[in-house]
């Protein structure tokens, strides 16, 4: 063995690479193993049509951290987010717009229902207060609630005071979001229905659960939290496509330190007794370390890079019973001219936000229906960007690339539909034909066309049945329950063996809050300051 | 009325029963008026055929708190219950079936033949959601702490509370947190191979919920439920002796015996208040009636919306109070057979026969039976939980031909809100799928069949002031839970009206046959008037 590294990290996804500028800041010798050519994990720009850029699995960023881009420099490093304007559910003839321009919203919710315009003020302002109480979680190590140490559950009482300084009604809607479901909290302020079946789309993405199934609610405030300069809700683009974020925090890693060695994937995560002592490559190279960080999900990290036997039977009974079952898909599409929506035709403005199929709640939920029995949605829910329309260099000039988020598509198809090898066209058809109804000039404009199917997505990145999220986002994988109830602070039952990636607290999304927590976990539990 | 009360309870359905009765108990003049000529709610009886009697709504009383029944000495008054060995038989259309019985070692004998891993499974199961059951049965007991301005008490109930939980020990403790807001379906696939035993037991996470086992939070249900019983796998089956009428007809004695009076058909039109406080009722006949505390007994919503006036619930809270979900989604058919029915997968053991008679075979038919309500349409192959309570107690038919038996079957998902058509007229058809499902699984019942009543949730609106047709007055599910059923912030019996308190299955710990709501709220009216934090109804104004 050549080298001994302080800190060897398993995966260059953009969690695993937080890790490593964080732990390379505090001064460790860091290295980043990543198995694939192109760094990013699910998080990654790659050219799949000649001359066409995708981001080929996430497409949009709103989490990430903000204390992330500035202790790490991320713009100096090429970070560069921009912004999308606007959400457009097309409907038959119809449509409904909104966007940044408060005015034009609701003129345009007016134009729908004077009440829910009414009432999207409020509910807008309540969001944004809901997001600013519980956003400090993101920052908190959980608490193991039978534990004892009152150092571990100092954070949460603070967070238990600021909610008793919340008026009684935003503490009640603030439970109701922890329990309800995205489409009958939504049904308290609005009655229209393209409105509702929009937003509580925030509520499934990377669950296998419907929109009127309680526990849906939480995960649309998880994606109100995100905020792009201070500004809440915003999504936006990076520049380059999200491997453009993946390449600005290696660039800052690097900077910092860490070495990063792509097309290098590990085997095997090396232990003695009770310790993890380094890792083995697939290319038979042993490299030692004093700490193994895993950004890999935690059925990948423990139940196929461990020797089998080195965890107890319980702990992997439990890793087993962590659910995965990844229920979306991506489409992505190089065109040579933009859609042309039936019911807004032309190219105007409204192409250069999110285009979201979700006309109503019903379906929504039928959509789902599908995926409960085992096939992915006939009419599936679609988020379509058309990035080149902010970011003009992912294509050949006047050409185009489209990305499509597909939910449902459930990991487990029902058996007589055979395997995803054989319903891959068939799925790719569903979502071109679903477009088609809105818009039909789709299929004459295709010049390329990439179908993941989460089989394909676990292929390609590693994450188990194609969660996106390294895990289902579902109440009860959350918090002192992630990824196992009693190892939620990024330790394992192996010493020097840490988790970082999305199976961790506070879960998944370009948010990197699981890197940095997990660095600076490791870094206290060592005695070293982060910088 | 000339003589102040202290305390008018509105509704004589068993939580205000129970309330009342403890009110009596601790001198307190207490007076109960109810809408219906008859008492009790869905604790309720009727003779459906000459000499034949059915469980009107509920079908059994095994959740009933064990120190109500001590505390109002029921059993004095005539309360006798019946716990026949089985509890759940559950047939399915293809001829097997599975028992669960009160025994645990029996049910896992009698699971081997079905699946050995489900049969050595069912023990430890069955221990951990009495394990969870218990420390929910705790929680139950408890009134909300007040976590807005904490007294002594409330620490205290909270130290206690935070005991109890850490009591579960360490593995317990986190399953608890872990699995509560988990999908039922989840939940029971982590024990069992076998679908029908899965479906018997994920059933009581869904049961008059507008929930699939596959909806996330089913778990919370299944333990809720377990809770208010021993808590064990199989879900209590206990029969009130002459029905659950038989039931309230002991609470009201109880009561009565206690000084309460109760006065029947006479309809609360509004909560009468003056400076926010209220101060009384007064009755749809156009009598008003004075009193230190109202008591409601009937659901938050109704309370708060129809009965107080909205300038004193104030905007706000109005409209919290009209987002409480009441969706109901149960039907209840009554049945009278002229003799037992043959359930051929019961084979010759009418045991079987005695406990609740399930037709939910599996997880996706409970799921596909939900799908239909999600869209307000009554599911066309509908999760069917019969009883034959008169094969355990002879005389609900001790004045009808011989050979006669009683059905009372609850019929699930029939949507309160239908988006064609109303109940009115698909009454009959809803009897008909229901008589469908239960041929799949008794060939020739329909033939038995001498009187068949069908109550649809539009009639549990309407004759039983059931907001929404939800005989739980509100959703089990977690967003309706502890600290914050029926509202957060107003969870401890007190409603946002000075002097206006719930009791009923709106209010903690749920709904069901419990008295829990009624005997929790007891305690905390009664520590209000004794304390005199009300001032004198005379004084008021």
């Amino acid at each position: 063995m050549a080298e001994r590294y302080d800190a060897v990290i398993i995966g260059g996804g953009h969690n695993g690479l937080i890790s490593a500028a964080y732990l390379a800041r505090a001064g460790l010798k860091t290295l980043v193993l990543e198995a694939r050519y192109v760094l990013g994990g699910a998080a990654t720009t790659e050219e799949i049509v000649p001359g066409f850029r995708f981001s080929a699995f996430s497409y949009v960023v709103s989490l990430l951290r903000p204390e992330i881009i500035r202790e790490l420099r991320l713009p100096e490093h090429g970070l560069d987010i921009l912004p999308l304007d606007g959400t457009i559910p097309p409907l038959d003839d119809d449509y409904l717009w909104r966007v940044n321009d408060h005015g034009r919203t609701m003129r345009e919710l007016r134009r729908w229902s004077a009440p829910d315009a009414e009432a999207y003020e409020e509910y807008g302002q309540l969001m944004v207060d809901m997001a600013r109480f519980i956003k400090p979680i993101l920052g908190i190590v959980p608490p193991d609630p039978t534990g004892r140490d009152p150092r571990e559950f100092l954070p949460l009482a603070g967070l238990a005071r600021a909610f008793q300084q919340l008026p009684e009604r935003q503490q009640a809607v603030f439970i109701q979001l922890m329990t309800m479901s995205a489409s009958d909290f939504l049904d308290q302020w609005f009655e229209t229905d393209p409105l509702k079946a929009t937003m509580s789309a925030s509520g499934i993405i990377g669950t296998y659960l419907g929109v009127k199934s309680p526990g849906t609610a939480y995960v649309l405030l998880h994606h109100y939290m995100g905020e792009i300069d201070g500004a809440f809700r915003a999504w936006g683009i990076p520049k380059g496509g999200t491997g453009g974020v993946s390449l600005a925090i290696a660039s800052a890693a690097r900077a910092l330190g860490a070495e990063i060695r792509t097309e290098a994937p590990v085997a095997r995560i090396l232990t003695k007794g009770d310790r993890a002592t380094g890792v083995l490559l697939e290319s038979g190279e042993e490299i030692a370390a004093s700490a193994v960080l895993a950004s890999t999900d935690v059925r990948r990290t423990f139940l196929q890079l461990l020797e089998p036997g080195t965890l107890s039977a319980d702990f992997e009974a439990q890793v087993k019973r962590f659910k995965f079952r990844g229920s979306s898909g991506k489409v992505n599409l190089a065109v040579d001219r933009l859609p042309d929506f039936t019911c807004l035709p032309g190219d105007g403005e409204h192409l250069r936000g999110a285009i979201s199929f979700s006309p109503s709640v019903d379906y929504m939920e039928r959509a789902y229906d599908d995926a409960k029995y085992g096939r992915f949605s006939q009419h599936p829910y679609i988020d379509m960007i058309i990035p080149t329309l902010v970011d003009p260099t992912m294509a050949p000039p006047g050409k185009h690339v489209i990305s499509c988020f597909v939910q449902y598509a459930p990991y487990k198809l029902d058996p007589s539909l055979g395997t995803w090898d054989d319903q891959r066209e068939a799925f790719g058809d569903a979502v071109i034909d679903t477009i088609a109804e809105r818009a039909p000039n789709i299929r004459g404009i295709i010049v390329g066309r990439q179908i993941h199917t989460p089989l394909d997505i676990e292929r390609i990145t590693g994450l188990t049945e194609g969660n996106i999220f390294q895990g289902e986002l579902s109440l009860e994988q959350l918090f002192f329950s992630r990824p196992v109830p009693g190892y939620a602070r990024f330790r394992t039952p192996i010493r020097d063996l840490w988790l970082c990636g999305s199976s961790t607290h506070p879960g998944g999304g370009i948010m990197g809050a699981n890197g940095r927590l997990a660095a600076l976990e490791l870094l206290r539990s060592r005695g070293r300051k982060a910088a | 009325m000339s003589e102040r009360l202290d305390a008018v309870v509105i509704g004589a359905g068993h939580n205000a029963l129970v309330t009342a009765a403890y009110l009596g108990k601790a001198g307190l003049r207490t007076l109960v008026v109810e809408r219906r000529e008859r008492i009790g709610g869905a604790a309720d009886t009727t003779e459906l055929a000459p000499g034949a009697r059915v469980p009107t709504l509920a079908h059994t009383v095994g959740r009933l708190r064990p120190s109500v029944m001590r505390d109002l000495d029921l059993k004095g008054h005539g309360l006798s219950l019946l716990s026949p060995i089985v509890r759940v038989f559950a047939p399915s259309p293809d001829g097997s079936a599975v028992t669960l019985f009160g025994d645990v070692a029996a049910t896992a004998e009698d699971l081997r033949g079905r699946s050995a891993k489900d049969a050595d499974a069912y023990a430890g199961f069955d221990r951990q959601v009495r394990a969870l059951g218990r420390f929910l049965a705790d929680l139950g007991d408890e009134t909300p702490p007040d976590i807005q301005s904490p007294g002594f008490g409330d620490a205290l109930a909270g130290l206690k509370l935070g005991r109890t939980y850490r009591g579960l020990g360490k593995l317990d403790a986190r399953t608890l947190l872990r699995v509560l807001p988990m999908a039922v379906a989840d939940f029971v696939a982590e024990a069992f191979e076998t679908d029908a035993l899965q479906a018997a037991i994920a059933w009581r996470g869904v049961r008059y919920a507008r929930l699939g086992p596959w909806s996330g939070g089913s778990t919370a249900v299944l333990l809720v439920d377990g809770a208010g019983n021993e808590g064990d796998a199989a879900g209590e089956t206990i029969y009130a002796r002459g029905g659950p009428g038989a039931l309230a007809e002991a609470l009201a004695g109880a009561a009565r015996a206690a000084g309460v009076e109760i006065r029947t058909g006479a309809e609360v039109g509004s909560v009468t208040t003056i400076d926010g406080r209220a101060t009384g009722v007064a009755l749809a006949s156009g009598e008003t009636i004075e009193a230190r505390a109202v008591v409601s007994g009937t659901d938050a919503r109704r309370t708060l919306i129809d009965l107080v006036d909205p300038v004193t619930v104030g905007p706000s809270m109005r409209w919290r109070a009209g987002n409480i979900r009441q969706p109901g989604v149960v039907a209840k058919i009554n049945l009278v057979l002229s003799r037992t029915p043959d359930f051929p997968s019961a084979g010759d053991d009418p045991r079987r026969l005695r406990g609740r008679i399930l037709v939910a075979p599996g997880i996706d038919a409970i799921e596909r039976a939900f799908d239909a309500a999600k869209y307000g349409r009554p599911s066309e192959t509908p999760i069917v939980e019969a009883t034959i309570p008169s094969l355990v107690d002879p005389t609900l038919v001790d004045g009808a031909p011989d050979g006669t038996q009683v059905m009372s079957v609850l019929a699930q998902y029939a949507p309160r809100e239908l988006r064609e058509g109303d109940w009115d007229h698909r009454r009959e058809g809803l009897g008909d799928d229901v008589m469908r499902v239960l041929e799949s699984v008794a060939p020739g019942i329909t033939g038995l069949v001498t009187a068949r009543q069908v109550l649809t949730p539009l009639d549990l609106e309407r004759d039983y002031a059931l907001s929404g047709g939800h005989p739980l007055h509100a959703e089990p599910t977690l967003d309706s839970f502890f600290l914050w059923r029926p509202l957060f912030g107003h969870a401890r019996y007190r409603l946002p009206v000075e002097g206006l308190y719930l009791c009923g299955s709106g209010a903690h710990p749920g709904g069901g046959i419990t008295g829990g709501p009624g005997q929790n709220a007891a305690r905390e009216i009664i520590s209000d008037l004794r304390k005199r934090r009300l001032r004198p109804a005379s004084s008021a104004g």
